[in-house]
């Protein structure tokens, strides 16, 4: 590889991993200037240009916030009042209580079966509660786990489909798709329908298309399956983002080490027969 | 396998490290690698240094300008930001307090050994 195929992939893998254009320019005649100074071929002084894009795409991306911003708690955007659900003889859910404010985080844990996503589906209204109370914001965005995609439209046409729904012009949906991605290290391809995406990479679509209207309310599911180490680390900093933004964000997640900075914890303790 | 976790070791040393090279000068990588070889860390490749300085950057303790020289090439100088000074002095009292519970525990091995001789 010659001295400038390798800037050309640097670049190229730069601008896929979501590294805002005018930067990426930068960086990359920053190193060309770098290995020219150090009189040697950047393999040599950088290593192979798909790692060193990799760790420079890593560092360039804003930093995650690790202290909360001091803010306001705006409005209640998700009140739950005594929530329970149940399935013929089986109780999934039980008296569940939750106020949510504008500004605030709750995670939602549990083991697997506990209902975590039955509350999330009955957050966003798509199933019924049993018994018990749902009050939320009109506007609110919801990135299921699984459905959420339909397999045979391509990243910006889904942006463009979830932006009229919410009476956002087509072009300005794409941009703002297209800059929501970058935040998450994606970069969608032209023409690649959602069926043909990796499972973490729908994910990110499907949290792209929740956060596209700048909803009041955000609702995730297990977000951070399929994707790896760092795009959880970059999706924690986004749902911190939102929330100083001052949406409402809830996240069902099974993983519990960085929930200290989450306003509320709610622990679902799981099905019981009776 | 001693040789990965240094290598794990330094890559979480290295923005500390960094920090405190800067804060006694400005200096540009190729200086800085320089530097860190002939203080015992060996060789650090630019894959590795590099990301790091830009870390830095984009986190306002290092500021980096280029600089043409008349008798050398043109080369990117970094310098600690005042911001930059303040994250240097705590981080270095964070270490030094680490190291000394890691130095006592370390000094229980060697006692120990001593015992069992």
């Amino acid at each position: 590889m010659t001295g400038d195929e390798w800037h050309g992939s640097f670049i190229r893998i730069l601008l896929d991993q979501g590294v805002d254009p005018i930067e990426a320019q930068r960086i990359s005649e920053d190193s060309r200037a770098e290995a020219i100074a150090a009189r040697r071929h950047p393999a040599q002084l950088f290593g192979p240009a798909a790692a060193y894009a990799t760790a420079v795409a890593r560092a360039a991306r804003p930093a995650p916030l690790n202290a909360p911003l001091a803010r306001a708690k705006g409005p209640v955007v998700l009140r739950l009042t005594g929530v329970t659900k149940r399935y013929r003889r089986r109780e999934v859910l039980r008296g569940v209580d939750l106020t949510l404010h504008a500004g605030e985080v709750a995670a939602v844990t549990g083991a697997n079966g506990a209902g975590k996503s039955t509350l999330l589906d009955i957050c966003a209204g798509t199933i019924k509660a049993t018994s018990g109370v749902v009050e939320r914001t009109a506007r609110i965005g919801y990135a299921p786990q699984q459905h959420g995609v339909a397999p045979y439209l391509t990243a910006e046409e889904h942006f463009r489909l979830f932006g009229a729904v919410h009476r956002m012009g087509a072009r300005k949906a794409v941009a703002t798709g297209a800059h929501l991605a970058a935040g998450l290290g994606w970069r969608p391809r032209a023409g690649v329908v959602a069926s043909q995406l990796s499972g973490g990479t729908q994910q990110k679509l499907n949290v792209v298309l929740g956060e596209l209207s700048r909803p009041d309310l955000i609702l995730l599911d297990e977000p951070y399956q399929g994707f790896d180490q760092d795009s959880y680390l970059d999706l924690w900093a986004q749902v911190y983002a939102w929330r100083d933004a001052g949406a409402g964000v809830l996240v069902v997640t099974h993983l519990l080490h960085d929930l200290d900075k989450v306003d509320h914890l709610l622990e679902l303790q799981g099905a019981e027969d009776r | 396998m001693l040789d990965a976790m240094r290598q794990q070791w330094l890559h979480g040393f290295l923005d500390l490290c960094l920090l405190c090279l800067l804060g006694e000068r400005r200096d540009y990588g190729l200086g800085l690698a320089q530097r860190l070889a002939e203080s015992g860390f060996g060789e650090i490749p630019g894959g590795t240094l590099y990301p790091s300085l830009l870390r830095l950057e984009k986190q306002g303790l290092v500021q980096a300008d280029w600089v043409s020289s008349a008798v050398g090439p043109r080369r990117k100088y970094y310098r600690l930001t005042a911001e930059g000074r303040v994250a240097a002095d705590e981080r270095v009292a964070v270490w030094r307090e680490f190291r000394q519970a890691m130095d006592r525990i370390a000094d229980r091995a060697d006692l120990a050994e001593v015992e069992t001789a």
